[in-house]
């Protein structure tokens, strides 16, 4: 940077030298003290005072022509005895516009006295801190869960404070607008589960088991936890930020002000959307994901017949409700949960991203660990 | 005596988005040293002109020179040479809120000098201190009030000791008093270490208090409409809307669309 700004002739750099005197050393400085020249001349008076060291030193900066904060920098450290070891250096000779600026540069004992960062807290207090943060969270979450329903069961009292047209809007975005975009990850999943099943069911030969295997993980587990997912991607995340942004803006705080609670205004009909559309955009995945099974089929020589057949006689009418129930408390979790984290956002640049993140990755667990529950729960109940 | 070169010097510009055009015929010089004023009502395209002059947008027409070397033509390293020459603080501050002060005002030093950490340090604090704000180093911006985050957006727009700063309405939402002692740092920077400033805003008392010399845009002509020290302006003033302005008159009320823009 310093030779760039020679080259221009803008800077003429800085020197440096070393003279000695009966009772003392002097340093003599001279040419340009400004950001571009300070670094090398540091490093040049560093290797002199090091080479020669000195009992007492003077400081001649008669010679510095030009000068900036950045230069003024050195003559401080100079001054201060930051370059030797504690032995101040007297200051002759330097311009009085460069005086003002090198008294701008706070005292040590100023510095000391700022010195106060926040302490570092003890294990036992961030332990506690952080158990606090976790209950406090719960306690957000238990109170969003009963505001919800309280909120419900208004409109279901009074429809009309739910905000309809609102929830249309947000059956187009998060619903519409996402079924091709579901339909053709589950039709590519049935058939990839197509070709990685076919292989191990023929050496018993029972390929055409296949479909059997297809109709039943399609419609009960992934097809609601695909779609899920997608939601959770698409629209929860978006429900957070959408959220979040008005928080940041203080809309939410308008909205209170103004007597209208922030749940019925906006949450509700998110998680209202989310909840009506997921068995629909799950219904589209369930069937794409068995016809990708069935082109897999057709294309190893089934005839549509022998498919259908097995189709019927595997896939029973509990596995679609099972699918369909699953898919609706999923979409109330994904919304219901991406609401919360934007409502949840704190203050600062990265706070709607990290509601937005915090929406997707908490949505995606508590899809799994609820069709965990699933699992277990129909299993016992054999259905 | 030689006039003292200009700093800045503007030259037929025409500032505008598109077909639009906001500002013409745009002509004037910020000499070295001086804080010069750029003022008119809201919507009068004041802020346009100075996103021209920081070569944020590229002007329709016309150059500007800042030490006699066009922003708009130069590039690579010869545009950030020049963009050196300069620092800009922007209405709202623009502070990074993930960093304390002190490193938002360190922030450049990190990235355009080679001095040692402690060096950088001193000189980040010693730009605090000339801003008044060296007690609020450790702190984020979050924590401060409006009239210390403008003086820390200022003291980062410093860092690099730039000739030329400009300030994007200074005092606007600061109450009286912290925007009177904001003018008071800036007269001070302007007296002591002689940094030449363009400052963009509306307020009359601020105008009185900082501006060596002023130029006045309207929205309706387009144009630089008054050009003089701030007491010229406001006592001898032709321009019917320059008095309407110093004297802090509404529209008469046939016109009176945008009056509030005015008062």
């Amino acid at each position: 940077m310093r030779a760039e700004s020679t080259a221009n002739g803008a800077v003429t750099p800085a020197h440096a030298e070393l003279r000695r005197e009966p009772d003392r050393t002097v340093l003599a400085l001279s040419g340009a003290l400004v950001l571009e020249t300070v670094a090398a001349a540091r490093r040049e008076v560093e290797v002199l005072l090091r080479t020669t060291p000195a009992a007492t030193l003077m400081v001649d900066a008669s010679g510095v022509d030009r000068g900036d904060m950045s230069g003024m920098s050195l003559l401080y450290e100079l001054a201060q005895g930051r370059l030797t070891r504690g032995k101040r250096a007297d200051l002759t000779g330097l311009k009085p516009e460069l005086q003002t600026l090198l008294a701008e540069l706070p005292s040590p004992e100023a510095i000391a006295s700022l010195e106060t960062p926040r302490g570092r807290r003890s294990m036992w207090e961030q332990v506690g801190a952080e158990t606090l943060a976790v209950l406090r969270d719960l306690r957000d979450q238990l109170a969003f869960v009963g505001g919800s329903v309280q909120g419900f069961a208004a409109a279901l009292r009074r429809p009309r404070i739910l905000r309809w047209p609102e929830v249309a809007v947000i059956l187009e975005k998060a619903g519409v607008n996402a079924v091709p975009i579901v339909s053709l990850i589950s039709l590519l999943t049935g058939v990839i589960i197509a070709y990685q099943v076919a292989q191990p069911l023929a050496m018993f030969g029972a390929k055409s088991f296949t479909a059997d295997i297809i109709g039943i993980v399609m419609i009960r587990e992934f097809s609601p936890i695909f779609t899920a997912i997608v939601l959770a991607g698409r629209s929860g995340s978006a429900f957070a930020a959408e959220i979040g942004t008005m928080k940041v803006n203080e809309e939410l705080d308008a909205l209170t002000t103004m007597g209208i609670q922030p749940m019925r205004f906006l949450v509700m009909q998110r998680i209202l959307a989310g909840t009506l559309l997921m068995p629909v955009l799950t219904a589209f995945s369930m069937l794409s994901g068995v016809f990708g099974g069935v082109i897999v089929m057709r294309g190893m020589g089934f005839p549509l017949a022998q498919i259908w057949s097995h189709l019927a006689n595997s896939v029973r009418d509990s596995d679609v409700i099972v699918g369909t129930l699953k898919a609706t408390v999923f979409g109330a979790i994904v919304s219901g949960v991406g609401c919360l984290r934007g409502m949840q956002t704190k203050e600062g640049p990265s706070a709607v991203g990290d509601s937005a993140t915090r929406a997707v990755v908490a949505g995606i667990l508590m899809i799994i660990v609820v069709d965990a529950v699933f699992a277990v729960v129909t299993n016992v109940l054999h259905v | 005596m030689n006039p003292t070169p200009a700093a800045i010097e503007v030259r037929g510009v025409v500032v505008g988005y598109g077909e639009r055009v906001v500002q013409q015929n745009l002509n004037f010089q910020v000499r070295r040293g001086e804080v010069f004023v750029v003022l008119g009502g809201s919507g009068s395209g004041k802020s346009s002109v100075l996103k021209a002059m920081i070569g944020l947008n590229e002007p329709l027409a016309g150059e500007i020179l800042i030490d006699g070397e066009d922003l708009a033509q130069a590039d690579g390293e010869d545009r950030l040479r020049l963009l050196r020459k300069f620092g800009v603080m922007y209405q709202s501050g623009a502070l990074f809120g993930s960093m304390t002060v002190l490193e938002n005002v360190r922030m450049p030093l990190d990235e355009f000098s080679d001095l040692e950490d402690d060096a950088k340090d001193l000189v980040a604090l010693g730009k605090l201190n000339q801003v008044s704000l060296l007690s609020a180093a450790a702190q984020v911006p979050s924590e401060l009030s409006g009239g210390m985050k403008k003086r820390a957006a200022i003291a980062r727009a410093l860092a690099l000791d730039p000739g030329i700063l400009f300030l994007d309405e200074p005092s606007a939402g600061l109450d009286p008093i912290t925007s009177a002692g904001l003018d008071q740092t800036i007269r001070r920077l302007s007296q002591s270490f002689g940094i030449t400033f363009v400052v963009v805003t509306h307020e009359l008392a601020s105008i009185f208090a900082i501006a060596d010399r002023c130029i006045m845009l309207d929205s309706r002509r387009k144009t630089i409409v008054a050009e003089g020290s701030p007491t010229d302006l406001r006592d001898h003033a032709e321009d019917p809307y320059v008095r309407q302005f110093f004297q802090r008159q509404a529209e008469p009320p046939a016109v009176r669309r945008d009056g509030s823009d005015v008062a």
